[in-house]
């Protein structure tokens, strides 16, 4: 590639402004502020909520021990009289107040620890596809993935205090029914060998460490090049061995622990796609959020050799993945549609009914907005273009999660609130603190990165 | 937009000015001095893509982004058309007591047609704006063009100083130079 011009590359050091850490505590601050508001509103809507439960045996079974199989008696006998047969969920609908806070740090939790872990296997195809345009930027998923322990430890809180009231499985394995009794569910006892409480906390916390002690690995590989010579290999080598065998685990076990945390909240419903929907939703904010550290970075006057072409190639990630994104949303929908099998519906069904505004909005943020604001070259090459898009996208997926969640705990009535914002803004900023920080801690170019050249002088033509 | 223009052809064009290259970085060294110097390079062929080059010459933007665009807008118009002239209006058929006016299920009809038509459309236009379909004569200038030789092409006008232009290019490493006149090439 064009050697004709030579474009000298040197090391640089990342410092941590003054006014990026304003900017993460900012966040942070707003992110409290919001969470604190949205906490404040929870104590009156659960007084109101309780006065408008209709059922007496509902009142007060917040699933003390005694109450709750009497409330679980009393739900079965009331759907049992539907013209549809007995109803496929079994839907607690009371949940205590404080069941939307961990819920909310469950879902901050699980998002931002799934940006990281994408934000590694990034950083692993890089290796694998010999990639060298990306080398630039190396940096920046090396950053990010660094994050893992941080957003998997509110998650584990967040299991641990909420589990029975975010999963009905959960709430039922609780209740301990015998196939006598009324309201014994036949699928959750068959599922019970996955869907178990220590499969919940035991499966995640084995996988993230496997991922964790990958991560170091190659993050040590990559240190171990930058003080080795100029023009050996090895760590390169060792680097893409690595980055394979995390390519396989990550790839099989991704999908499972969608399925466990995610997609068990309707316990009931399957669908086969839905762990790779949900490697995509976060696949293309983790691209995103990348593409704002690259602009935010070079805007700081570093990496001159980092230039439009480079934004523009993550533009075209952000759009190509933003197309991915909206061909499995409507082909695990079109293909339940199809089967009309009822209880692979109920998912569709109660987000459609009592969410519906949220469920058109989903697909207005992480398709339609991303989808036209970005189809023009000259969008994805403007900085500013990609900071209104990417940030509409970024706030899309983590609302994608939320619709994931939310609906499946709580019936109806829940809106994307203050709670909601605050808890994403508060996780943001402390992300945000946390990438900067990582990034001050190696050189900002891989100086003896084999391909450095190749990603100096990446040029996508006129 | 003339994409059947004959001026497109070499054979109808001024005399040419043909350099031939080894070298690709002293190929862009000359390519560089000579468009500095004002002088209008009308196309430089390589076997692989040299990066930087369509900057030097002074390439414009490739339009087959909008031809993509266009082609995708038809395709969508077209299988939307068909899908409803076919299922709903014509012949509606009841497939698993499903409503037919149901548009996301016409979304895979309507993705695959306009990928095919955008496939189609923009292989089509590149080959022929390339002159690489059937019944369309091309010159090529060099056989070794798609080998391992690059070939610079520069149409001389009237006021052009032949000579200086040569010379730029032999003294940056032009292994051979050549004139195009009427379809006969001369070795200078």
């Amino acid at each position: 590639m064009g050697h004709g011009h030579h474009i000298e590359v040197k090391q640089e050091q990342f410092v941590f402004s003054p006014k990026a850490k304003r900017f993460s505590m900012i966040l942070m601050v707003l992110g409290l502020i919001f969470a604190g508001l949205g906490i404040a509103n929870l104590g009156g809507h659960e007084e109101s909520h309780a006065a408008k439960t209709e059922v007496a045996a509902h009142e007060g079974a917040h699933h003390g021990e005694g109450h709750a199989a009497a409330a679980a008696h009393e739900e079965h006998t009331n759907v049992e009289t539907e013209a549809f047969g007995p109803r496929m969920e079994f839907h607690p609908l009371d949940k205590p107040a404080n069941t939307r806070i961990w819920a909310n740090l469950m879902i901050a939790g699980y998002f931002f620890l799934m940006i990281s872990l994408v934000a590694l296997m990034w950083y692993a195809i890089q290796y694998i596809a010999n990639a060298g345009w990306s080398v630039g930027i190396k940096r920046i998923p090396e950053a990010i993935m660094t994050f893992i322990p941080v957003p998997f430890v509110v998650l584990l809180i967040a299991l641990f205090m909420g589990k029975n009231d975010i999963y009905h499985w959960a709430h039922y394995e609780h209740l301990g029914l015998k196939p006598s009794d009324a309201g014994y569910d036949p699928i959750l006892v068959g599922k019970s060998g996955f869907l178990n409480s220590t499969m919940l906390f035991v499966f995640p916390s084995v996988l993230v460490v496997i991922w964790y002690v990958l991560m170091r690995k190659l993050r040590s590989l990559s240190a171990a090049e930058d003080n080795a010579t100029k023009g050996d290999v090895t760590f390169f080598r060792k680097s893409i061995r690595f980055s394979a065998a995390f390519a396989v685990i990550f790839g099989f076990t991704i999908s499972v622990i969608a399925w466990l945390l995610i997609m068990s909240v309707d316990a009931h419903w399957y669908s086969t796609i839905f762990g790779f929907y949900n490697f995509v939703t976060h696949w293309v904010t983790m691209i995103t959020i990348m593409a704002f550290f690259v602009a935010y970075i070079k805007k700081e006057g570093y990496l001159g050799f980092v230039t439009n072409e480079h934004m523009h190639d993550l533009g075209k990630f952000m759009f190509a993945f933003t197309v991915f994104w909206a061909y499995l949303w409507l082909s695990q929908y079109l293909l339940i549609w199809y089967a009309q099998i009822p209880e692979e519906m109920a998912y569709y069904q109660i987000r459609f009914e009592n969410y519906k505004f949220n469920f058109l909005l989903n697909f207005a943020m992480c398709f339609c907005i991303p989808f036209l604001g970005l189809l023009m070259r000259s969008a994805k090459r403007n900085r500013y273009v990609l900071a209104i898009i990417g940030s509409i996208m970024i706030l899309g997926h983590y609302h994608d999660v939320w619709l994931m969640v939310f609906p499946g705990v709580f019936g109806s009535g829940m809106q994307f609130g203050f709670l909601e914002l605050g808890t994403f803004l508060l996780f943001a900023g402390v992300f945000t603190y946390w990438v900067f920080t990582a990034l001050t801690k190696r050189g900002l170019v891989a100086v003896n990165h084999p391909y450095l050249d190749e990603s100096a002088h990446h040029d996508v033509g006129v | 937009m003339g994409i059947l223009d004959k001026k497109l052809s070499l054979r109808d064009r001024n005399k040419m000015l043909i350099g031939v290259w080894e070298d690709e970085d002293q190929l862009m060294a000359g390519a560089s001095e000579i468009a500095h110097a004002g002088v209008h390079i009308h196309d430089i062929y390589t076997p692989y893509p040299v990066h930087g080059l369509d900057r030097i010459i002074g390439a414009r933007r490739s339009k087959l982004a909008r031809i993509a665009f266009f082609c995708a807008v038809t395709g969508l118009t077209l299988m939307t058309t068909m899908i409803w002239y076919m299922y709903v209006h014509d012949w509606p058929m009841n497939i698993g007591n499903k409503p037919v006016r149901f548009t996301p299920s016409w979304a895979p009809v309507m993705f695959e047609g306009t990928v095919l038509c955008t496939a189609f459309g923009m292989s089509f236009f590149f080959f022929w704006r390339n002159r690489l379909v059937h019944g369309i004569k091309n010159e090529i200038l060099d056989i070794r063009q798609t080998d391992d030789r690059m070939v610079m092409a520069i149409e001389t006008t009237d006021g052009m100083d032949e000579k200086a232009v040569l010379n730029m290019m032999k003294n940056h490493g032009a292994v051979e130079l050549r004139e195009f006149h009427n379809g006969v090439q001369t070795v200078l």
